[in-house]
């Protein structure tokens, strides 16, 4: 999948000059991440799962893929290890008396989820934060300030 | 009647056990409970179309984490899944994982990324992001297709449950079971009501449906678990220690179904929740996409809360039916019909209030009525707004848009109806393949559509027709022969049945639909700059407004310059 590159070297160019230098900072010492945001064009910046163009994607791709692989784990790792090694994942559970692997399955599996997706919110939430971006004032009035300019600029109906 | 119905309790499609007879009480709480959703639908009514469809954007976080809860908690939740677990035992657990867990995916992976793409159904995703009508058609009818499917299942838990409440009115309509009038009685009324209201009506009426089924479930659990002596306050925990006593069917792991096939499954199941078109449409129905992400989490909650007490109530309705009926393993040991009615047998069986089963068996009904409503309406939505007047009849007036949509909701009534008279499978199973086939076709298109720009016209459409291609196959292979003759060996091969199961078809078409539609895109030609600037639209961290989309933004403000920055 990272051939995908090739194929987009014609405009991958633009949109990797704004990040270059950006990127090794964290965020600290070539200026903050709102700013950083606020210098992105991110209608020119490429789209690519593996390949983020700009400093919040990569921000954000960093929690999109640590969640995933304590997802994975969290879905596919009981049953697997149950497969492996039965013995010790049918094993009673003192007290609950459950087997190990019904437990982590059944009960395990979907907490983990809810609480991965509620980690993930609110580390999204403070990603915002940390770029400056406002949601509320979207949620209060309905439209935020840039989407006002860009809709009655628009808007011909 | 009660020597009539342990007469007929031995014919097909009747649940051993179950107590099958008119039943007043209950009978008053599901017809109330019908009543009521009219009623709220009425009042929510609606005539036009930007309404019907997403509500007209303005619903918020807990409201929509209900309605995703409702929605998504269908009769293979609410019954089907506890049915799965008394039966296959550890197998069963591969549903409450899949269903619970592929929500995390959809939020980090897509929810509010949708929201900022902004348009109005599933079919319009593809059609719009890939350009092109054959994509948005094959969209549309796959959409319309998942709705038939999943419908099936919803229908024979209908009915099903029905019986304990209304009893059996065989013959009534000439040729007929008590079963299937059921079927049709009430596959009348879901019908009915979704004609009367539109999206608005149906997202308040989910939230109630979600309080009724979570209360209903929720109480019989306790109930049961109090009265029988298996639980005190935490019957989500307290059965644990009863495994042992179940033997080895419920708990060891693989006995009744290989490694390969829970995964497969599981998979199936992850990836369909990504792509299921009356799931997806939820998110634009929300204000913004931080709503979108909140109301995910949200509704995980409200999901959890019943799929954490499923296994718990399979448990100790094993339990009772082996007390009670007969052993539950072995020949004959407990039908799938007895299993699909698990939830209200157990609570039949622990020798609780009639009135207060009925309000078991009412939720299991408003899950399966909630449910079906969703899909009718991702899937009429597909027929009259993509297929009919975006390609078909571009000057349609709205009168006509919503006579189409209606029609089409009766079509789908039909088609349903019939299918469910002889169901192929438990409800589980057949809500199953319509999530391999949500997996194998759209999610693929979802997620490639989203996170690489270079996703193109023809990629998609190879790697659309792929997917469905592989469904099929899986499906003709091991479900036709059930409806054809009855019989359950496969017609084309055995080893195609064990590595394409139809239940878990989408393990092995989604890397390769992936991997067409990648090729496929790679060597054709780049979509157009307008569509990679809307697909960076929907992942810009730029907040939007709430009636945007972001093809609006694109185009409205940023041809020339940059849009967005200050």
């Amino acid at each position: 999948m990272a051939d995908n590159n090739s194929h987009d070297t014609d405009d991958g160019s633009n949109s990797s000059t704004n990040d270059a230098e950006v990127k090794a900072d964290g965020g600290v010492a070539s200026g903050s991440p709102a700013r950083a945001h606020q210098n992105t064009d991110y209608l020119s910046s490429e789209v690519n799962l593996l390949n983020p163009s700009t400093q919040f994607m990569r921000d954000h791709l960093r929690l999109v893929w640590s969640g995933f692989a304590v997802w994975f784990v969290v879905v596919f790792g009981p049953v697997t290890l149950t497969r492996f090694a039965p013995d010790l994942m049918t094993t009673q559970i003192p007290m609950l008396g459950f087997p190990l692997h019904y437990f982590l399955v059944a009960i395990g599996g979907p907490t983990g989820a809810l609480l991965l997706s509620f980690w993930y919110a609110r580390k999204r939430d403070a990603l915002d934060a940390k770029y400056g971006i406002d949601h509320a004032a979207v949620e209060e009035t309905g439209r935020g300030d840039k989407g006002a300019a860009a809709t009655d600029g628009g808007v011909d109906e | 009647m009660i020597g009539a119905a342990t007469v007929l309790q031995t014919e097909e499609l009747l649940p051993e056990g179950l107590d099958i007879s008119f039943k007043i009480a209950p009978s008053v709480l599901v017809l109330g409970m019908l009543l009521l959703f009219l009623a709220i639908g009425y009042v929510f009514r609606v005539a036009d179309t930007e309404n019907m469809w997403v509500a007209g954007r303005s619903i918020g976080n807990v409201e929509n984490g209900m309605a995703i809860g409702a929605n998504w908690m269908s009769a293979a939740s609410y019954l089907g899944m506890a049915s799965l677990i008394a039966l296959s035992g550890f197998y069963g657990l591969a549903f409450v994982v899949g269903w619970t867990t592929g929500y995390f995916i959809l939020l980090i992976f897509m929810a509010a990324q949708l929201r900022r793409f902004g348009k109005y159904t599933a079919p319009d995703f593809v059609g719009d992001r890939f350009n092109s009508d054959s994509a948005r058609a094959i969209a549309a009818v796959t959409t319309f297709l998942i709705g038939f499917v999943y419908a099936i299942g919803q229908a024979r838990g209908m009915g099903l449950v029905g019986l304990y409440i209304f009893g059996d009115f065989g013959g009534v309509i000439p040729g007929l079971s008590g079963y299937q009038v059921m079927v049709v009685a009430m596959m009348t009324i879901t019908v009915g009501y979704l004609t009367l209201s539109g999206m608005l009506g149906a997202t308040k009426n989910m939230a109630v449906q979600y309080v009724i089924l979570i209360v209903a479930f929720l109480a019989g659990l306790y109930l049961v678990g109090f009265t029988q002596g298996y639980s005190t306050v935490l019957p989500h925990l307290e059965y644990g220690t009863l495994i042992t006593e179940l033997g080895n069917e419920f708990s060891e792991p693989f006995t009744n179904e290989s490694y390969y096939l829970w995964i497969a499954t599981c998979f199936s199941l992850i990836v369909g929740t990504c792509g299921l078109p009356h799931v997806l449409v939820r998110f634009y129905t929300v204000e913004s996409e931080r709503t979108a992400r909140w109301s995910t989490v949200w509704g995980l909650f409200f999901i959890c809360l019943l799929y954490w007490s499923a296994p718990a109530f399979a448990a100790f309705g094993t339990d009772l039916f082996a007390e009670n009926v007969g052993p539950v393993y072995g020949d004959p040991g407990m039908s799938s019909e007895a299993g699909d009615v698990i939830v209200v047998l157990a609570a039949q069986l622990a020798e609780l209030p009639q009135w207060f089963v009925g309000l078991v068996a009412a939720g299991g009904i408003a899950a399966a009525i909630a449910t079906t409503a969703g899909l009718f309406i991702a899937g009429s939505s597909a027929i009259s707004h993509d297929l009919y007047t975006n390609i078909i009849n571009p000057d349609a007036t709205q009168r006509q848009q919503v006579l189409v949509g209606r029609l089409s909701i009766v079509a789908l009534g039909v088609l349903t109806t019939l299918a469910a008279l002889d169901p192929a499978a438990p409800i589980a199973a057949l809500v199953s393949y319509a999530f391999s086939l949500a997996g194998a076709v759209l999610f693929p298109m979802f997620f490639l559509g989203m996170w690489w720009e270079n996703t193109n016209r023809q990629g998609a459409l190879a790697g659309m027709l792929t997917g469905l291609g592989i469904w099929s196959l899986a499906m003709i292979n091991e479900v036709l022969p059930a409806y054809l003759s009855g019989s359950e060996a496969p017609l084309l091969s055995e080893w195609l049945a064990t590595w394409v199961p139809a239940i878990g078809a989408a393990l092995v078409a989604v890397p390769l639909v992936f991997a067409i539609t990648i090729v496929v895109s790679m060597v054709t030609d780049e979509p157009p700059m307008e569509t990679k600037r809307i697909v960076r639209q929907c992942h810009s961290p730029e907040p939007m407004g709430q009636q945007q989309t972001a093809e609006d933004v694109v185009t409205d403000g940023g041809t020339d310059e940059t849009p967005a920055d200050d």
